[in-house]
């Protein structure tokens, strides 16, 4: 996660962590296949534009493109539950749209890599997608480090 | 001669047909419970978990719980797998069955996967239909098992309703592929599971098991599941297991995370 902060720190990419106190206990994370490779006692915000959305087995997954400060776009991948899951969450197919601008939460891999588990997704149009009903945080995601 | 074999021959022929009609008439008078609706696991009662065990349904205690009275080589053998979720999940190298080769769940993991659950009663079965698979479940009614059933995913199930308001399942002929649970509770093919579903009330369905497998086990113990009525819908997305489309998963999202992270 330290690499995440450290690399992370722009104008267009910020990534910000949030404290999701209460994570630890939720049955619902340990659902997922995240104990041994992701961070599930915090989130990462990423913004930036959706490039792909996989909707199938066994997860569906979500690709922004985040650019960061050298001009580099980077992408990230998160994946929630299966589509049957997700359906019961009000999500379809269509609930991503591709080449919209967006801010994603994910569950972020230990080692530093731009792969996930998605927390919940707030579109151009406002609108809030939740992967995970985990808790949210208890208080106000606090912006990054400045280096 | 011929007249009179021809004779008995349709006496004892309508009697059977009077004898199975009369059972398939008792069948459709008796009370039906019903469990009709789309059933999907309670996760506000704790209806939806890792662990069988009641005492640790989120497998934090894996190979410890107090209500499962294990032989040793079953804990043992419970605490050399890997699961692939929970809280000590290792996905990037799990044992489970279900995600290295795509095999059934079998009964009663199936009720640990966060799927939907529906029962179609007839005279003479009880069909219980899965999302995932999709897989299906014959329980035959006013029925026997078969003196030496083949092991298979599935085992054979036979059932009856009890107090009019229960469907009692009886199921034996277990193969011991599978895990019982998430937490990858093994079982033999001594396997004898009872499952009594009872809805109690309207949008609510209570499943109490017995798992009694000498095999695994020093004695029967218990586990219970709770579930909801669900109105979005049954099979609206088949939950198939595919080994092209798990690759595609794990190579995007699990593989990066595993070992150093590549430099960005």
């Amino acid at each position: 996660m330290l690499n995440v902060l450290r690399n992370a720190t722009s104008r267009t990419l910020v990534i910000m962590v949030a404290m999701a106190v209460g994570c630890l206990t939720s049955a619902r994370v340990f659902a997922h296949h995240g104990a041994n490779l992701y961070d599930m006692t915090k989130t990462v915000e990423l913004k930036g534009t959706i490039a792909k959305f996989y909707w199938g087995n066994p997860h569906n997954e979500v690709a922004i493109d985040v650019t960061d400060a050298k001009g580099a776009v980077v992408q990230w991948i998160a994946y929630t539950e299966p589509p049957l899951v997700m359906l019961e969450r009000g999500w379809t197919r269509k609930s991503i749209p591709v080449g919209e601008k967006a801010t994603m939460y994910i569950f972020a891999a230990k080692n530093g890599s731009n792969v996930g588990t998605l927390n919940r997704i707030v579109l151009q149009n406002g609108t809030e997608l939740t992967a995970y009903d985990a808790p949210r945080p208890a208080t106000a995601p606090t912006p990054a480090p400045a280096k | 001669m011929r007249r009179l074999l021809k004779g008995t021959l349709a006496v004892v022929l309508l009697g059977l047909a009077v004898a199975a009609g009369s059972r398939a008439l008792r069948a459709q008078g008796a009370k039906v419970p019903d469990l009709s609706g789309d059933w999907t696991a309670d996760r506000a009662r704790g209806g939806f978990g890792q662990s069988l065990s009641i005492a640790d349904m989120g497998g934090r205690n894996r190979g410890n719980e107090p209500d499962i009275p294990y032989l040793p080589w079953a804990r043992e053998k419970t605490l050399s797998e890997k699961p692939s979720t929970g809280p000590n999940s290792q996905f990037d190298v799990t044992t489970d069955p279900q995600v290295v080769y795509c095999e059934p769940p079998g009964v009663p993991h199936i009720y640990l996967w966060p799927i939907k659950t529906k029962f179609i009663p007839t005279t003479e079965a009880v069909y219980i239909l899965y999302e995932i698979g999709p897989f299906f479940r014959v329980v035959w009614l006013n029925s026997k098992h078969p003196d030496d059933p083949d092991p298979q995913w599935w085992g054979h199930s036979i059932g009856h309703y009890d107090n009019g308001d229960t469907l009692v399942v009886d199921t034996i002929g277990f193969n011991d592929k599978t895990w019982l649970d998430q937490m990858g509770h093994p079982h033999t093919e001594k396997l004898h599971l009872t499952e009594r579903y009872k809805r109690v009330d309207q949008k609510t369905l209570e499943l109490d098991m017995v798992i009694d497998d000498p095999g695994a086990y020093t004695k029967p113990w218990n586990s219970h599941r709770n579930f909801t009525l669900s109105d979005t819908g049954f099979l609206r997305y088949q939950q198939i297991c595919s080994v092209r489309e798990n690759q595609q998963f794990f190579n995007n999202t699990a593989k990066p995370a595993v070992g150093t992270a590549s430099p960005k």
